[in-house]
């Protein structure tokens, strides 16, 4: 029961920080492709923007393999 | 780096002014600066005004700019070849080109015009064969009477056709025939037989309806289908013929006249260029005066020039430049060859402020190492080293993809450095072929130290980050500033040790010290950084932290590359293992290339430059042939 418990505890901290991850991507991304299609030059700036969720769902990766890994 | 700039001033006699600006642009060192914030006195303001052209310049410029109008207007009408380069000077003999456009213009209109209605007549006349081919096989047998009308259609939809044959039953009580086939353009073609008397309310209804009719030239009327085609294939040939003509004619016009008007326009562009460029000069009673910015070791040189070809009359002086000026000097990038490729990363940015630091070097030294940490393996970086070198070889003259190939020749040199360290060749094939082991950490089942080593990559990257940040400081005199990063890097080094020592990594008893340094320091952050300042030292944390995907990212790869391995085992047939293999070590590949560059891309500009770079630097653009 302490395994199951314990691979779902891991699949929680990477599967929501993921979905939290790819909501905010999408709603950053549809609006960056807009901005680009009127100033091409702010290219650099929305890949910056894109990138900013990715830390969260890195974050959840490593919780989710301290948890896996810690005994 | 950022190259030091100087302010200047050129001046003048006023008749010189047109050479100084020849010279300038062929020198292609110097901004003609548009605003005179920070070069004139307030005591001789009443004396400078903004030049003004005379009225000959005046006149020469409006004529150009007409020219320039007739010559596109020419070039559109020719087609695009390529021509040899003419070295006839137009400057000589512009005023006969100007009398000479307007007839070529004409020329090539007419024969356009000739052109566009042979084409017209063609289309038409193929139509025509398509309905013929279509509709003689079906009404070759129909007896024509004199009381028999026979109406052409072409259908567009075919579903229309119950309409219309609902439509025409309702017109003529049923007394039409309709037959329909399919064209060999595609079209449904059809005739329409009825009587004679019913066809002009039939034409009207398909009018009404919007169904085109096919009325065949008169000059055909009575003849045997034999006839008309051979009529039509002969006019067909002759219409092509004619319009082989005229290309041919087009083309030797532009043959032997586009190089020079090509060089005209070349020209012209540089007469307007130099016209354009006395709207930023400035002037007196007798004197021209250029306000600009340059780079500070070409100033000799264009001094030197101006003085030889002038003979003094035409003076370089190097201005103070102040404080306010700061924010108008523009910024030129020059660095050493290995790291030219990569200011094509940094141009994505806004470009930073003159005064601070050119953060190309910077990526230059850790985007290729980063990279390789992340993909890690030296079969990848085979692959990459020899596509790069194909590329650097096989597009010489594109410039952006020359930088790109060697950003990923230098990458792939740090893949296959960090895939010996790793022992990863194509995943564990390395391993298995000739018994690559790894010499420092095995990324596949290491996860915990791996992540620690990330971290601390991080921890040095932001540290770095932070210290330019501190000389930023003192360059800008912004004293605050620098303490206050100052005591971010003492905290973050503090909290380092501090969480080291809580985990037994150090001796415990290094814990009580740095928290009473912790404690201390942390009111003089907030006194210089401002209320703010902690919220900023737990984002850096943040940021160090943000540096783990270089462990995540880089498990990712290597277990593709394992499972990639796996699956083409398990088919247990060579051949098919290998395609299995190969196909998802290319996905691995293309996904190698990317991710580790997104992602090494997001740590210097997200974590990396927020500690030191100032955007909103001004591009050098310097006044200089196109």
């Amino acid at each position: 029961m302490e395994k199951v418990l314990i691979a779902f505890a891991a699949a929680l901290a990477i599967g929501l920080s993921a979905l939290a991850t790819a909501w905010a991507q999408s709603r950053i991304g549809s609006a960056g492709a807009g901005a680009l299609a009127e100033k091409p030059e702010l290219s650099g700036t929305v890949i910056i923007l894109v990138a900013i969720p990715e830390t969260m769902v890195i974050l959840g990766f490593v919780i989710a393999t301290i948890i896996l890994t810690t005994k | 780096m950022i190259v030091r700039m100087s302010k200047v001033e050129i001046a003048g006699m006023k008749e010189l002014l047109e050479d100084t600006l020849e010279v300038l642009r062929e020198e292609g060192i110097f901004q003609i600066e548009t605003e005179t914030v920070g070069f004139i006195d307030r005591a001789e303001e009443e004396y400078i005004s903004t030049f003004s052209m005379d009225q000959k310049a005046l006149s020469e410029k409006l004529l150009l700019e007409d020219m320039k109008v007739r010559l596109e207007e020419l070039f559109s009408l020719m087609p695009k070849i390529t021509t040899r380069r003419s070295y006839i000077e137009p400057e000589n003999i512009i005023d006969t080109l100007r009398r000479l456009l307007p007839g070529h213009i004409k020329f090539l209109e007419g024969l356009m015009k000739k052109k566009d209605l042979l084409q017209r007549e063609l289309s038409e006349l193929i139509r025509y064969k398509n309905f013929m081919d279509a509709i003689e096989p079906i009404i070759g047998e129909v007896e024509k009477t004199e009381e028999i009308d026979f109406i052409g259609l072409t259908i567009k939809e075919p579903e229309a056709i119950p309409h219309l044959r609902k439509l025409l039953f309702k017109i003529t009580d049923g007394r039409y025939e309709l037959f329909t086939n399919r064209s060999s353009d595609g079209t449904l073609a059809g005739v329409l037989i009825t009587e004679k008397r019913l066809s002009e309310i039939i034409r009207k209804a398909l009018r009404d309806e919007r169904i085109p009719e096919i009325t065949l030239p008169s000059t055909i009327e009575g003849l045997t289908f034999a006839e008309r085609l051979r009529i039509f294939n002969e006019k067909i040939e002759e219409i092509n013929r004619a319009i082989q003509e005229i290309n041919s004619e087009v083309q030797r016009f532009t043959l032997r006249w586009k190089p020079l008007y090509d060089r005209t326009l070349e020209w012209i562009d540089e007469r307007l260029s130099i016209m354009k460029a006395t709207a930023h000069v400035f002037e007196t009673r007798m004197c021209f005066i250029i306000y600009g910015w340059m780079p500070s070791d070409a100033v000799t040189t264009l001094s030197r020039r101006l003085t030889e070809r002038f003979g003094g009359r035409v003076t370089l002086i190097e201005k103070e430049i102040f404080e306010e000026d700061l924010e108008r000097i523009p910024v030129m990038l020059k660095n050493p060859p290995y790291f030219q490729p990569f200011e094509v990363m940094v141009r994505l940015l806004p470009l930073p402020r003159y005064g601070t630091f050119d953060p190309t070097p910077f990526i230059g030294l850790f985007f290729p190492i980063f990279f390789g940490m992340i993909l890690g393996d030296a079969g990848y970086g085979i692959v990459l080293l020899c596509l790069s070198i194909f590329s650097l070889r096989r597009f010489k003259k594109k410039k952006n993809l020359q930088d790109v190939s060697r950003i990923i020749f230098i990458c792939s040199i740090y893949s296959i450095f960090f895939g010996i360290l790793y022992g990863e060749f194509f995943g564990e094939v390395g391993h298995k072929l000739f018994g690559l082991e790894p010499i420092c950490i095995e990324r596949r089942t290491a996860v915990i130290p791996m992540l620690y080593f990330a971290l601390a990559v991080g921890l040095f990257h932001v540290l770095i980050g932070l210290l330019l940040g501190v000389i930023t400081g003192i360059k800008k005199r912004t004293k605050k500033e620098a303490i206050a990063k100052s005591i971010d890097i003492l905290l973050i080094i503090a909290t380092v040790i501090a969480v080291s020592a809580l985990c037994g990594i150090i001796p415990e008893r290094f814990v009580s010290p740095i928290i009473t340094l912790i404690i201390i320091l942390l009111p003089v952050l907030i006194i210089t950084g401002g209320l703010l300042a902690p919220l900023e030292l737990i984002k850096t944390i943040g940021n160090i932290i943000s540096y783990a995907r270089i462990m995540a990212i880089g498990l990712t790869s290597v277990l593709l590359a394992f499972v990639a391995n796996r699956l083409a085992g398990m088919t247990g047939n060579i051949i098919a293992g290998a395609v299995v293999a190969g196909l998802l070590h290319l996905i691995n590949i293309i996904l190698g290339v990317f991710s580790p560059a997104i992602h090494s891309m997001r740590l210097h500009y997200v974590e990396f430059f927020s500690k030191f770079i100032e955007p909103g630097g001004r591009r050098f653009e310097p006044f200089r042939k196109i």
